[in-house]
């Protein structure tokens, strides 16, 4: 919400006067270049809160089933994510264990808990700590899509491995999971309308417009 | 740069209206509610990102062509390329993934190279391309969806990995891929909406 009832546009940037306010069958439109123009995303909670839940139960056979397959001529092994990275630990190379798992266990599993506090907190916590919460949103924001390392990985490693019943690497059904995992998660990010954090609720007596009661934050002596 | 000094900006993170005003000391102008960056002091001109995004295509074209990594194993060799990777994880059953990697790797990247070269070149010449509008939108989807360092980091983590298994060497595409990292992260610390204030 914008005190001043002033809108940036997304995509070209241009500052414009808040027309529709909070009417969803009023669509306002960028003037210069005709993009849609809103105080926050339309039905960007429930966007959120779809994408977190999928990436939530898909997480589970991500992790149980193996990611990466590999046979040579002695044994046939299945590498789950956690196995991989034990793996990696135990052979000494502990650098890229600690990379590992904070691409494919530490990320995705902040980015499921942090935009489900956000998204709960829209509603239930509107006032609770708002700058830290713009902070973590901007986290996720720009770690997000290190989670993709392990696909990667197993897309590289199955393509290199080709020496038939020597060695070869295929992937596993968990990839399929953990690929749909970053997915989900990613567009759960962008769902999210970080602007929500900022947004008191409607007062419960004048609910209908919010301009009637801007934000003291509009003052001028905010601007910077 | 041809910003108006006195303009306003709105923050895209949360919304509060700004009059635009860097502070002398600064090189980065912040949002006073969520900090988020409202803009930036030093700007690159048109000629410059227009110069990054042309080395930009030159290096994508090796790092998808040259073999990334070779390996060796008594006497049999591999080598791979991106589209080739690709192409056995589509064979192997898994196309879900051979579609998120191709988008992510080869056709993001792409398309974030071939839209700005569609864009700055009439506009370093001050005209306005067809479709700008669009192809600003579609610049910016193809920033998110481009994923060119991850795959990077990628293709070094599965060479260290294969190092202890076989003679695995890294290719010509693995340094080229170093460069389009660095060339990406520079074009878009110049941003989308700057392309605006081109446009008369």
């Amino acid at each position: 919400m914008s005190a001043a009832g002033l809108l940036g546009c997304e995509s070209c940037g241009l500052v414009s006067a808040d027309v529709a306010g909070d009417d969803p069958a009023l669509v306002q439109h960028c003037p210069r270049c005709g993009h849609v123009i809103h105080r926050t995303k339309p039905f960007s909670l429930q966007r959120t809160w779809a994408c977190v839940f999928a990436a939530a139960v898909l997480y589970v056979p991500a992790n149980v089933l193996p990611v990466m397959v590999t046979t040579s001529a002695l044994q046939r092994d299945e590498h789950t994510l956690l196995g991989g990275i034990h793996e990696l630990w135990l052979d000494g190379s502990w650098a890229l264990a600690l990379i590992v798992f904070i691409a494919s266990i530490a990320v995705p599993v902040l980015k499921i808990g942090v935009l489900g506090l956000l998204a709960w907190s829209v509603r239930s916590k509107p006032q609770w700590r708002r700058l830290e919460r713009a902070r973590l949103y901007r986290l996720i924001e720009t770690v997000g899509h290190w989670s993709m390392l392990d696909v990667y990985v197993v897309v590289l490693l199955a393509a290199t491995v080709r020496f038939g019943p020597l060695a070869s690497v295929s992937p596993g059904l968990g990839l399929l999971s953990f690929a749909a995992v970053v997915v989900l998660t990613l567009l759960a990010t962008w769902s999210f309308d970080p602007r929500l954090i900022w947004r008191d609720p409607p007062a419960a007596a004048v609910a209908d417009d919010a301009r009637v009661n801007p934000q003291p934050a509009g003052a001028d002596g905010r601007l910077a | 740069m041809r910003r108006v000094e006195d303009s306003l900006v709105v923050c895209e993170q949360c919304g509060l209206p700004h009059r635009w005003q860097l502070p002398t000391d600064a090189t980065i102008a912040r949002c006073t509610r969520c900090e988020a960056i409202l803009g930036r002091a030093h700007r690159l001109s048109i000629d410059s990102v227009l110069a990054l995004t042309m080395a930009a295509a030159a290096a994508y074209l090796v790092a998808v062509n040259a073999p990334l990594m070779s390996l060796s194993l008594r006497g049999g060799a591999e080598t791979a390329t991106l589209p080739q990777a690709i192409k056995v994880a589509w064979e192997n059953g898994e196309q879900i993934v051979a579609v998120l990697a191709a988008i992510t790797a080869l056709l993001a990247p792409a398309a974030f190279i071939a839209l700005r070269l569609y864009v700055l070149f009439p506009l370093s010449v001050g005209r306005k391309p067809p479709a700008f509008a669009w192809c600003v939108r579609a610049l910016h989807q193809a920033g998110r969806w481009s994923m060119v360092e991850v795959f990077t980091v990628g293709v070094l983590l599965s060479l260290v990995r294969l190092a202890g298994l076989a003679d695995a060497s890294p290719g010509p595409g693995l340094f080229a891929l170093g460069a389009l990292t660095l060339l990406f992260a520079s074009i878009e610390a110049a941003g989308l909406k700057h392309l605006w204030w081109h446009v008369r």
